[in-house]
């Protein structure tokens, strides 16, 4: 298995390396929206003095945080393993001995990622010196407990995407339901504002979803926000959403390549 | 004239083209909908936490979501199809039809695809204008109307010049299919006010891709913050870029030399 995983991984890093100039421009693309957010709140911020407790430097290290965990817990499966279900190219990789989605679109993903995270640093660092935040709040140890619930959050999120994908058995419109999933992490997750400032109904859903376990959760523990109920809340909420999330994936796949008719293949 | 009817049949032809997928239509309107109230309680989020945004209240800044939107709609409903099948014609050399074509080539191939149900997404646009207008309170006189509809225009046309710009350099780098992309990415910037940006964010959107231009610019005359110095130096910046704009695509398309044959 594991030989299995070495060479997925030699396959796809070479194949993604290869993109490697798209692969900066959606790094851009995907980069303004939480600096856009970040310059909104820090000019609130400051012309408030606060906003419900939250510095300008509060804004700054949220979202410079935001932008390494939505790189980790994020994921591309749906534009990469969709269009193999729509086509009928699917047929070559169900005939191996090995999971198309949990084998070769999961390395595929995680290339993507160390590809991105090496194109982000440099620029990581640039906003650095632009934005000069105070991340005195922020401890090794916190790191440290920060690291298992983003690898699941991440695994979460991956799940989900591959449920959202493998719809793709049944209907063409994946992508309009994968807005509106899109939309959900939005809302649920703390992507365009921390969750303390939204609404006081958002923040009560959102608790039991699993958007907020993929930045909010991660991003106040890293910043040494969080008491330590609320770091155990957080373990046992990505412990239930893992489980759910494999059971829907299950499901979904089993019941999806039954109906599976290799369409032009 | 001869433009005009071009323009009706390609319209012709696209609305026939959406008539075949009228379920995704809806849907697409539906989403559309979707998009809408989460950009308005975004709004909401932001004012229930402060009074100003760098000085703009609620009213004018649904009113700028509402100048975003018709750069946006003009982003999805000709930017991306056109842009899409011009990188294709190039790759291919399909190119070759449209320049034989007795017609202005750069009218060809930036008109031809249209998404015409986004034209709901227009009228939508402007009703968001007029209901900030009259919640800001913000009294305006006739003038301040004229010159925001015509600082709205030259700021389209700037962003279609760019755009014009960033395909025609196809000609020159053949496989630059990310040709729009930046375009779209810093798209977003047009939401708030660049006033509120950091200066080099600031430089970015209003020198390099000019989306302030288009958004923040035209609500700023409306507010009736631009002297008359500044209304003429946009109006003209919307003119030159148009002509630069022409020239590069001009050049480029000597260069194309075709790629079947």
């Amino acid at each position: 298995m594991f030989l299995i995983f070495k060479r997925l991984w030699q396959v796809n890093w070479a194949e993604q390396w290869q993109y490697r100039a798209n692969l900066l421009m959606y790094l851009l693309y995907w980069l303004v929206s939480p600096i856009i957010y970040l310059a909104v709140w820090t000019s609130i911020a400051n012309a408030n003095g606060d906003v419900k407790g939250f510095t300008a430097n509060d804004f700054v290290t949220y979202y410079m945080v935001l932008l390494i965990c939505d790189q980790v817990t994020s994921n591309i499966i749906i534009h990469t393993f969709a269009y193999k279900i729509q086509d009928g190219s699917l047929s070559g990789e169900l005939i191996k001995p090995i999971h198309p989605m949990l084998t070769n679109a999961l390395v595929n993903n995680v290339a993507f990622k160390v590809l991105t995270m090496i194109g982000l640093t440099p620029i990581w660092v640039i906003l650095f010196f632009l934005f000069q935040p105070d991340f005195s709040g922020v401890t090794f140890i916190n790191i440290l407990i920060a690291i298992p619930p983003m690898l699941f959050a991440f695994l979460i999120g991956f799940l989900f995407s591959a449920s959202i994908t493998a719809l793709a058995f049944w209907t063409t419109r994946i992508y309009s339901i994968h807005e509106f999933y899109f939309a959900l992490i939005l809302l649920f997750s703390g992507q365009f504002v921390p969750l303390t400032l939204m609404p006081k109904v958002i923040q009560d859903i959102a608790q039991y979803l699993p958007f907020q376990l993929m930045l909010y959760y991660p991003i106040q523990l890293i910043l040494g926000k969080l008491s330590q109920a609320q770091i155990i809340q957080g373990y046992v909420m990505t412990g239930i959403w893992l489980s759910v999330s494999i059971l829907l994936f299950n499901w979904v796949w089993r019941e999806g390549v039954k109906r599976y008719s290799a369409v032009g293949a | 004239m001869h433009i005009l009817k071009l323009l009706s049949a390609f319209l012709k032809v696209n609305i026939q083209m959406s008539l075949a997928y009228r379920a995704d239509t809806v849907v697409n309107i539906l989403l559309n909908l979707m998009w809408l109230a989460w950009e308005l309680l975004s709004l909401n989020i932001i004012f229930s936490n402060t009074q100003t945004l760098g000085g703009w209240g609620l009213g004018e800044l649904i009113a700028l979501l509402g100048v975003f939107r018709l750069i946006n709609t003009m982003m999805i409903a000709f930017i991306w199809p056109n842009t899409e099948k011009f990188n294709q014609s190039i790759r291919d050399g399909s190119m070759d039809y449209t320049i034989l074509q007795p017609a202005n080539s750069m009218f060809l191939v930036t008109f031809s695809r249209i998404t015409v149900w986004r034209f709901w997404d227009l009228i939508l646009a402007v009703v968001l204008i007029v209901i900030g207008i009259n919640m800001s309170g913000d009294s305006i006189n006739a003038l301040q109307i004229l010159t925001f509809i015509l600082l709205a225009l030259s700021g389209m046309v700037v962003i279609y010049s760019l755009w014009i710009v960033l395909i025609a350099l196809t000609f020159w780098f053949t496989k630059f299919d990310n040709n729009v992309t930046i375009l779209q990415a810093l798209l977003d910037a047009g939401r708030y006010p660049a006033t509120v940006y950091p200066v080099w964010l600031r430089i970015i959107v209003t020198f390099i891709i000019p989306i302030a231009v288009a958004t923040t610019i035209p609500l700023q005359a409306l507010r009736g913050e631009l002297g008359l110095n500044q209304v003429l130096i946009f109006l003209f910046v919307g003119i030159a870029s148009f002509v630069i704009a022409t020239q590069v695509w001009k050049t480029g398309l000597k260069r194309y030399s075709g790629a079947s044959s």
